[in-house]
């Protein structure tokens, strides 16, 4: 997955690079708009993410050249939560927009939305060490065993196992299980996990659903000596 | 090009005046011409009468040698005066030869006027017949004047009036600049106080109590916008410092928190601790400074920009099967009453109502029941939760919906709380031109807002 990201403030472009690196990405940056519309229209890129404020040329109007020729996905930062920013960064044709601050989650978990988009069928059976998941008729087991869950509490687990192994944050899970896309500060998601947590780790070994402190939840095998207190 | 409104009033002083003026010269003008001609005429008939009974005692040949000498010292005598006698018998003349078109104009009877050579105003006249008497047959007299110390004195009279309207024009311009300038004096005096007035002195009024009505309607607009402008400003200073207190709790555990971990080498687990205890408390900053920005959005004046016609107690039921198992885990019930349809934003809308389910919850002892009740009022939809529970004490109430407050100020800069839901509230109902409530009486907790139909 090769990924292009234009951002002019250093310490972003660096932590932004590094993690997407180390989530697998192959990671170009442009550091100024001009280089950044350069890049973005002579080499292929998965997906690019293109800050608004950019010194040279700013970001809509390496968006609009880029539509010009090419449909690549793009995802744009703002920095000023204005609505006229984000209805005319869509208007132009980015795909998703990210206001500053954001977190570096939230990038991923919108990365990975607009690159699945282009993947097509996922399958409908899922199976994470011994436990196993139909999405299709909603049905979950472990050990062979079947697991009694809410509606809500399987839409959580098939959330989390389908991004098996990616972190995912509070704001992602609230959106993908209930549909809320605003911020809020409830501990909906905390009660769900604890709830789910019950029914899939309590009774079996090992553990799947882990916390990540101050990050979120993530579904995996680990082995038992690096985990989380 | 701009006129100030002195001239501007200056030019329209001379027009008006230059209008009356010119019409008022034109009657004149036209009442002298009538007097003259009058004049003439009366003249001209009374000359008539004169030299008629000449002709009329002299009726024979002999005795018309004498009229001509009698006419013949009359007009030396004036020369203003002409005198023609016609008649069809030769013998029976007097005066110059006429031309045809001098006879014409002169006409046979009544009055008239021709033309004369080496004159510049024209002859008047006036013509009779004298009848027949004797040998001599009925003769036309003429009587004419010359009309020129007529023509001369309307002349003189005109020139007079028009450089009266000129002269009195230009001084109504005059004194109306002087009238403006003067009448504008307490403008210059407001502007002068309006030049004075700066950020540093933001209580400062322009000084109305002695000033015309029409300028006082003027300056209290103006002072209801200084008051106006104030209360934003406070507003914003008390904005300022708010922030900055919220956000140095959290800072100052970072870098206290940051500077502890790096005094001493740690163990990888200890510097992850550290780090993942640092990245609560930035997401707590981050969730603040994006709270912030959306307040600012409602401060900003904008409306919800995406809005569609729903119904609201199912965009309720929305918010509430969100918080389930928070409702089930403090042990209360949620029952939602009435329903109306609306054009909101559906997002802001649900948040609204999730930090004041939130609220309830937080508030309501176990076992107890929250009810929303949505309420269809003219002109607004009203959407309010009700709890039961300690209640808030009457002083609180008002400023509930003011961001970073919190009842029980020992918990400012806590953890859960930031005392920014009722405040993200009142911004929703504010972009849907509605406005908030709360009311707390005996335990029972009444808070909502409400949305334009
Ligand atoms: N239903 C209620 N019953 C009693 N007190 C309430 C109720 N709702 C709000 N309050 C009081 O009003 C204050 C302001 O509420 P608000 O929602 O703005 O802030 P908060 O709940 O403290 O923080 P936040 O919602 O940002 O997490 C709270 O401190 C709380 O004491
Ligand atoms: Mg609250």
């Amino acid at each position: 997955m090769k990924v292009l990201i234009v951002e002019d403030e250093p310490k972003t472009a660096d932590y932004l690079e590094r993690g997407l690196r180390e989530q697998g990405y192959v990671v170009d940056v442009a550091r100024d708009g001009l280089d950044g519309k350069h890049m973005a229209l002579e080499y292929e890129y998965d997906v690019i993410v293109l800050d608004v404020m950019l010194p040279g040329t700013d970001g809509f109007s390496v968006l609009h050249a880029l539509r010009e020729r090419r449909q690549t996905p793009v995802i744009m930062l703002t920095a000023r939560d204005r609505v006229d920013d984000r209805v005319r960064g869509l208007r132009e044709g980015a795909d998703d927009y990210l206001v500053k601050p954001f977190s570096f989650l939230e990038l991923v978990a919108r990365l990975q939305a607009l690159t699945r988009r282009s993947r097509g069928q996922e399958a409908m059976q899922l199976r994470i060490a011994d436990l196993q998941i139909d999405l299709l008729a909603r049905k979950a087991w472990r050990n062979g065993q079947r697991l009694d869950l809410t509606a809500k509490e399987f839409a959580l687990l098939a959330a989390l196992a389908r991004r098996k192994g990616e972190i995912l944050s509070k704001t992602t899970i609230a959106e993908l299980v209930w549909d809320v896309n605003f911020d809020s500060d409830t501990n909906v998601v905390e009660v769900a996990v604890k709830r789910l947590r019950s029914k899939l780790d309590d009774p079996f070994k090992p553990t799947l659903l882990h916390t990540v402190r101050g990050m979120g939840y993530v579904l995996e095998v680990r082995d038992e000596q690096s985990e989380d207190a | 090009m701009k006129l100030s409104i002195s001239k501007r009033l200056a030019a329209m002083f001379a027009v008006a005046s230059f209008v009356m003026l010119a019409v008022l010269s034109v009657a004149m003008h036209g009442l002298l011409k009538r007097e003259l001609e009058r004049h003439q005429s009366n003249e001209l008939q009374a000359r008539w009468t004169m030299y008629k009974p000449i002709i009329m005692r002299n009726d024979d040949v002999e005795h018309w040698e004498y009229v001509r000498t009698k006419f013949d010292n009359s007009i030396s005598e004036n020369n203003r005066v002409s005198l023609w006698v016609q008649s069809n018998d030769s013998r029976f003349l007097y005066g110059s030869s006429l031309t045809d078109e001098q006879r014409h104009m002169i006409g046979t009877r009544g009055f008239g006027q021709a033309m004369l050579p080496g004159h510049d105003a024209p002859l008047k006249t006036y013509s009779a017949e004298v009848e027949a008497r004797g040998e001599r047959p009925a003769v036309l007299l003429t009587v004419g004047i010359d009309s020129k110390p007529f023509v001369e004195t309307l002349r003189a009279f005109t020139v007079g009036l028009i450089a009266l309207t000129v002269v009195g024009a230009l001084g109504a311009a005059g004194l109306g600049y002087y009238i403006a300038r003067v009448g504008m004096r307490p403008l210059d005096r407001l502007s002068g106080e309006a030049r004075g007035l700066s950020p540093g002195h933001l209580s400062r009024r322009l000084q109305t109590d002695t000033l015309a009505p029409e300028l006082s309607e003027l300056a209290d607009s103006f002072n209801g916008a200084l008051s106006r402008l104030e209360t934003a400003y406070q507003q914003l200073e008390a904005f300022n410092a708010d922030v900055a207190h919220e956000l140095r709790t959290p800072l100052g555990n970072l870098i206290g928190q940051t500077q502890v971990t790096l005094s001493r080498e740690r163990s990888v687990t200890e510097l992850k601790e550290a780090l993942h205890s640092n990245l609560e408390d930035l997401e707590r900053l981050r969730a603040i400074v994006n709270d912030m920005l959306f307040l600012a959005r409602a401060d900003r004046g904008e409306r919800a920009p995406n809005r569609v016609e729903v119904s609201i107690a199912q965009e309720v039921s929305h918010a509430v099967e969100y918080l389930e198992f928070i409702f089930e885990e403090a042990g209360v019930k949620v029952r939602i009453e009435g329903d109306a349809q609306a054009s909101i934003e559906t997002s802001l809308f649900r948040r609204a109502v999730t930090n004041l389910l939130q609220n309830a919850v937080q508030h309501a002892p176990r076992g107890a029941e929250i009810v929303v009740f949505v309420l269809q009022q003219p002109g607004a939809i009203r959407v309010s939760v009700q709890n039961t529970g300690s209640g808030i004490a009457r002083e609180h109430l008002s400023r509930l919906f003011d961001r970073f407050y919190r009842v029980d100020s020992s918990r400012s800069g806590s953890r859960e709380n930031h005392g920014l839901g009722l405040a993200i509230v009142r911004a929703v109902a504010t972009m849907h031109g509605g406005t908030v409530f709360a009311e707390s009486e005996s335990g029972a907790t009444t808070i909502g807002f409400t949305v334009a139909a």
